[in-house]
């Protein structure tokens, strides 16, 4: 890519608690909703919303079950999901470059 | 500025990035249990003590050797729990620590990553077995052979010990749990293994065998306490 790495970002990825979310599930493989909600430390309605976007936008998987009477619900990232954190995450690391060779001072 | 605009409302990309790492180390953190599969091979460990010396000796091959007394009978035999106690306690234990951590998984909220592990486990329980069956057979042959070839009978005989195979899959668990601590220490305790150290500690006899099994079997009840210790905050706290 030869523009500035900031357009290359992804509005929908790159929003601070959607970024978290995709990471947490990357890692984890699959995480479960009230995990999330508490390392991100939302209320369950905004997290709702955060996912709901992401669904939306085929970056995650979310399967609701129960385990016992207690309902659960468990959130895998997708393909596409994948692909789209680890181009936010290259895009990130550009654009801190960039920023770090525009702060070192000309030889 | 044009990075100032993009990042307005979510922080400057130094700290997305730096945040995005703290929840991977969260996650890390929370998937890890690591003392239970170090306390079950503790655990398998010592109990194969008494199996080795009482379980009975299966004879390979026997000669007619010289002795200082004069001439004897040598004969190569090995334990039957190397054919029968280790593989299915080697199995079963992998079978134990792949439902501890699904249960786990399940408590915590994190997926896991422990199935490469358990498989490792698994196919070196068997790849032992069979490796001893080789070494028992092998070891015959370099009686006469002279002292270089009895080293390499030696050394053979110490990579093909279940406490070794438990190390080596426990190294692919370092991976899986993404866990520096454990791979510093699943490496000292691979050199104990390897290298002939028996802290000045040597048994005659049919006990002879009992420092093969008790220093591993420490250093893997060591292990286990030192990560229950080091990972309590984190089984503490709540998911």
């Amino acid at each position: 890519m030869t523009g500035h790495p900031a357009i290359g970002l992804d509005d929908v990825v790159h929003q601070r608690v959607r970024l978290g979310i995709l990471a947490i599930a990357h890692e984890a493989r699959r995480v479960e909703f009230g995990f999330l909600r508490s390392n991100l430390e939302l209320t369950a309605g905004n997290l709702s919303q955060h996912l709901g976007v992401l669904e939306n936008a085929g970056l995650i998987a979310i399967e609701k079950g129960y385990e016992g009477k207690r309902a659960r619900t468990w959130i895998t990232l997708t393909k596409a999901g994948q692909a789209a954190l680890a181009e936010e995450i290259t895009q990130l690391k550009r654009l801190i470059s960039q920023v770090d060779r525009a702060g070192k001072p000309h030889a | 500025m044009l990075n100032e605009f993009a990042y307005a409302g979510d922080g400057d990309p130094h700290e997305a990035l730096s945040r995005a790492r703290d929840l991977v180390r969260r996650v890390r953190t929370a998937q890890r249990a690591t003392w239970f599969p170090l306390l079950v091979f503790a655990a398998v460990t010592f109990a194969a003590i008494p199996i080795e010396r009482y379980g009975g000796y299966h004879v390979v091959t026997c000669r007619a050797i010289a002795t200082p007394q004069g001439r004897g009978l040598g004969c190569v035999a090995y334990s039957n729990a190397l054919f029968v106690y280790w593989p299915i306690a080697l199995i079963l234990s992998y079978v134990g620590i792949a439902a501890f951590y699904a249960h786990q998984s399940r408590k915590r909220g994190v997926g896991t990553r422990v199935r490469p592990y358990v498989i490792a486990g698994i196919v070196l329980a068997v790849a032992v077995t069979a490796a001893t069956v080789w070494v028992a057979h092998n070891a015959s042959l370099s009686v006469d052979a002279g002292l270089p070839a009895q080293q390499v009978s030696d050394l053979a005989g110490r990579l093909a010990r279940p406490t070794f195979a438990i190390g080596l899959a426990l190294l692919v668990l370092v991976w899986a749990e993404r866990n520096l601590a454990l791979l510093v220490f699943m490496v000292g305790y691979l050199v104990i293994l390897l290298a002939p150290v028996t802290f000045g500690w040597v048994l005659m006899g049919r006990w002879a065998f009992a420092p093969q099994l008790v220093i591993p079997g420490g250093l893997l009840l060591l292990g286990a306490i030192g990560f229950a210790i080091a990972q309590r905050p984190a089984r503490l706290s709540p998911a």
